[in-house]
């Protein structure tokens, strides 16, 4: 039996494979445990199997959280993979450094969310990035509504 | 060997030791096992962009017990005489190379650096930033590090992954051959292996021929 690439339902796996039905479900459940198969659908619908030769790598960091809260989606450009706890703050902070108009936009939108303001403009000496955060903010002000910085914060220089 | 959970623990506990925050690129055997190419790697092989970064790091695994050894006997002969060797420590079986900026002539520069596949972030007292090179530049990599076992590994690359860029490889051999002149005569002579059980177009040899005359 050789290792098929591809996405496929139980029947057609099954005849790419030359299997019965149960052999090709003990099959993909071998793939499951090496990660190697994405299952959607389930239920009502027809489940339908995405299989690689490399394992699917589950990321957890600035795009999940970008595309959880922003408006504008985001196409990863690299896989983010946190291990530890990654916060808002510094989702923002690494916006900035990716720095792209769109993700920018897409960034602003973590202003809805931001708790910590102390923390985030901690980060942002740290990387020396304040001004940007700053700038950033002002446009998410001016484009809808999201949480107020502390004035302390504002129009330093 | 190092199986990638105990790799992945291993940098979280290392994050624990930092004074400072570390970025890193990963590169070889750590590389592939983040890609899912392997599951055990014999040695965890780091780039780092500062020296004030690699000695961080080294201060963090010191106290963790690892020592400075020697690079005989691991690396070619040949590779070693190249000035940018890495610093190696050891603890058991775990080895650690650490590269700056420079593997062999091979330079990180500002095309490699914003061109890398995942990071991870091992986040605990202190931040450990590993990103992860793109697996045109591990290939490349494997063929000029040259150790027992690499030719090994870019043949696990090219039998799992079928999309594999060989006109970036190559490009990026002609790039880096002013700081290694023997980048190009390495590459050839994987290529050259490779194409007894792979398809490789002519046009590839052509291409890296013309750039050795």
């Amino acid at each position: 039996m050789e290792f098929t690439e591809g996405t496929f339902t139980i029947e057609t796996l099954a005849n790419a494979l030359n299997l019965t039905r149960g052999s090709t479900i003990n099959y993909i459940s071998k793939l499951k445990k090496a990660n190697l198969v994405m299952v959607s659908g389930g239920g009502r619908q027809k489940k339908i199997y995405k299989i690689r030769s490399l394992p699917f790598i589950k990321t957890n960091g600035f795009y999940d959280l970008v595309n959880k809260y922003s408006k504008i989606k985001l196409v990863p450009k690299f896989n983010h993979i946190v291990h530890g706890s990654y916060s808002i703050e510094k989702a923002i902070i690494d916006g900035l450094f990716i720095g792209d108009a769109r993700t920018l936009e897409a960034t602003s939108y973590l202003f809805k969310q931001v708790k910590n303001w102390p923390r985030l403009m901690n980060l942002a000496k740290k990387f020396h990035k304040s001004d940007e955060v700053r700038k950033l903010y002002e446009k998410a002000r001016a484009n809808f509504k999201c949480r107020k910085m502390p004035k302390r914060y504002l129009n330093k220089n | 060997m190092i199986t990638v959970q105990d790799q992945e623990e291993l940098f979280e506990l290392i994050s624990n030791y930092l004074e400072e925050d570390v970025e890193c690129f990963a590169l070889g055997g750590t590389a592939m096992m983040f890609y899912g190419y392997k599951i055990t790697t014999k040695d965890i092989d780091l780039v780092f962009l500062t020296e004030k970064e690699r000695i961080i790091f080294i201060n963090a695994i010191e106290q963790l017990g690892y020592k400075q050894i020697s690079a005989k006997g691991i690396y070619s002969e040949k590779t070693l005489l190249n000035q940018q060797r890495p610093l190696m420590f050891s603890r058991g079986d775990e080895r650690f190379d650490l590269f700056l900026k420079n593997i062999f002539g091979f330079q990180i520069d500002e095309n490699i650096i914003f061109d890398f596949f995942a990071r991870h972030d091992f986040i605990t007292k202190k931040e450990l930033i590993v990103k992860v090179l793109n697996k045109e530049y591990i290939v490349l990599l494997k063929s000029v590090t040259n150790r027992e076992k690499d030719f090994e590994d870019i043949q696990t690359i090219v039998k799992k992954d079928k999309h594999l860029d060989w006109d970036k490889i190559i490009d990026e051999a002609i790039r880096q051959k002013e700081n290694n002149q023997w980048i190009l005569l390495d590459l050839e002579e994987k290529m050259n292996e490779l194409k007894k059980s792979i398809f490789l177009p002519s046009k590839l040899f052509k291409k890296l021929y013309e750039e050795q005359d």
